[in-house]
């Protein structure tokens, strides 16, 4: 009889125990919000996370598009002011509530947007242009091959050829292949790039630094500034920065909501974020303005010779891949998260592969979208930056930095943010008209631009705009509607 | 149906948690006016700072 009490009991306690992890797990998919005693990240842990998050190819890729517009005394400038202002502005927006709360960036949103608001914003903010950076992550791997073949075989490059597209197409496969096994993998690659691209960075700048002095470096001329008025370029210069700073708008709310508390989950982007991303623009920077091309994968090949050139190469188009995959697993586990049913019973596998469509299309039939990359950053920038406004907005100045988690999570469709629909008109239409400021003040596609755009750039009008429409059409319509559970 | 139930449970009692840390004002380590400050220094030091060595 004791036997069989003490059995039951232990019987219990092991579902209980299995019952706790499940939930625990489901917290850290985002389904629910994470407790104070399950948050993992201390200030150094985050910091270092964030760190390697920033330092990426990518960041060469921005630091060699600022090469064009300006040389690099204004370019490590441009870099600073630009990085800054938009990783504080998108930090303030998505990290303080994720440090809070532990809630899930897009649950989060539900208090902005709506419900199904909410998707729309994740369609748009991450889904979209998360096939962007798919697609010239790709092209960068599919140039790096192209070039070390060529270096190796003596042959001239061919960035837009077939062999680039190949590889490009055999990127996004490959990486397809990698996430629809799981997050292992990637945690694995992740440990091995970061520290290696630390190393890569600091070879580079000693590489550079072998050649010419840094007060010689600082006098050398743009690469190919797109006008007469040097104002107008570095502020352009500034912008392309911005747009980089905002550009982390989808992905930090995420990390942060791992963190102790709030300012473990604040301090740690700055550090790691802004200083990462700036020290790896500005090697970029520095390395194309040296060599005469913006392109990593071409000022790769001039450096030191074919040897250094096929490893640093080699190890980009690694890199890239790892990339890919980070933000291609962030994507589809965030999709799945604010999708509907249908959504969420296609398989792992198959809806990796759908996302992976458009990138495929854009590597085969649009490979010159990597030349302009800039253009393709600036436009991310019209998005983003309204979206930290609107967030700043809400959470500080609307809500007092209070949300409400039984709300947020519960059932949706009779809970107090379906505002009409599902959709929070007042936020979509703050987010339209910071877009249209942004488009209006400076056009991503051809660069022109109004007067104002030198003394204010596009993303801070942009992001004041939002906010400023969001907050005034709130206090004067969603109270009195009832809407979003506003104080 | 029993295991929505569950899940509407533990959604429930961890709402709960932060409602009550939130009553007691035991949110740790919130950010403070320093910090606010810290950041716009910060932001001013590095923009101006940039500006006037750069441009």
């Amino acid at each position: 009889m004791t036997d069989h009490v003490a059995n039951g009991g232990l019987a219990a306690a092991e579902i209980q125990r299995g019952e706790a992890s499940a939930n625990r797990a489901a917290a850290e998919r985002g389904d629910a919000p994470l407790l104070p005693a399950e948050r993992l990240w201390g200030f150094w842990e985050f910091t270092y996370a964030n760190s390697a998050l920033a330092i990426a190819t990518w960041a060469f890729l921005i630091g060699g598009s600022v090469g064009l517009f300006v040389g690099p005394k204004e370019g490590i400038a441009a870099i600073i002011i630009g990085n800054i202002v938009g990783v504080m502005l998108t930090a303030l927006a998505t990290t303080p509530l994720s440090g809070r709360y532990g809630i899930e960036q897009f649950v989060a949103l539900r208090s902005q947007f709506g419900y199904n608001g909410s998707r729309v914003v994740y369609m748009l903010a991450v889904v979209v242009l998360t096939m962007g950076w798919l697609a010239v992550l790709a092209m960068m791997f599919g140039r790096s091959i192209d070039g070390l073949t060529a270096l190796s075989s003596g042959e001239a490059t061919n960035p837009t050829g077939i062999k680039m597209i190949v590889a490009a197409v055999g990127a996004i496969l490959v990486t397809w292949f990698i996430v629809a096994k799981g997050p292992t993998s990637i945690k694995f690659f992740n440990m091995v790039v970061s520290p290696a691209l630390v190393i890569l960075m600091i070879v580079m700048l000693y590489l550079i630094l072998q050649h010419r002095s840094f007060s010689e470096l600082l006098a050398m001329p743009a690469l190919s500034p797109p006008f007469e008025d040097n104002t107008l370029n570095f502020i352009i210069a500034i912008e392309v920065n911005l747009a980089a700073g905002f550009s982390w708008w989808p992905y930090i709310g995420n990390l942060a909501r791992l963190t102790q508390n709030e300012r473990t989950a604040f301090w740690p982007n700055i550090l790691g974020i802004f200083g990462a991303a700036a020290l790896g623009e500005i090697v970029g920077l520095l390395a194309a303005v040296a060599l005469g091309d913006s392109d990593p994968t071409i000022w790769m090949t001039k450096i030191a010779g074919p040897v250094i050139g096929i490893i640093a190469l080699l190890f980009v188009a690694f890199a890239n891949m790892t990339s890919m995959a980070n933000i291609l697993y962030t994507s589809i586990v965030g999709l799945r998260q604010v999708g509907t049913a249908s959504v969420r019973a296609i398989s792992w596998g198959a809806i990796l592969f759908l996302f992976c469509v458009i990138p495929l299309g854009l590597v085969v039939f649009y490979p010159q979208m990597y030349d302009g990359f800039f253009i393709f950053l600036v436009w991310t920038s019209a998005l983003n930056s309204a979206l930290a406004g609107i967030g700043i907005a809400d959470y500080f100045f609307l809500r007092g930095q209070k949300l409400d988690m039984r709300s947020l999570h519960g059932p949706q469709e009779n809970g107090p943010y379906r505002f009409w629909g599902g959709f929070n008109p007042i936020g979509l239409f703050a987010l339209a008209v910071g877009f249209a400021v942004y488009v209006l003040v400076f056009n991503p596609q051809t660069l022109a631009s109004l007067p104002a755009f030198k003394y204010l750039t596009a993303s801070v009008p942009s992001c004041l705009a939002a906010g400023a429409v969001h907050y005034v059409l709130t206090r004067l319509f969603a109270r009195g509607r009832g809407w979003g559970l506003y104080p | 149906m029993e295991n929505d139930i569950a899940w509407q449970n533990e959604l429930g009692r961890r709402a709960r948690i932060y409602e009550d840390i939130e009553a007691g004002h035991r949110f740790e380590g919130t950010m403070t006016v320093l910090d606010y400050a810290g950041m716009t220094v910060l932001t001013l030091v590095l923009v101006l700072g940039s500006w006037f060595w750069g441009a």
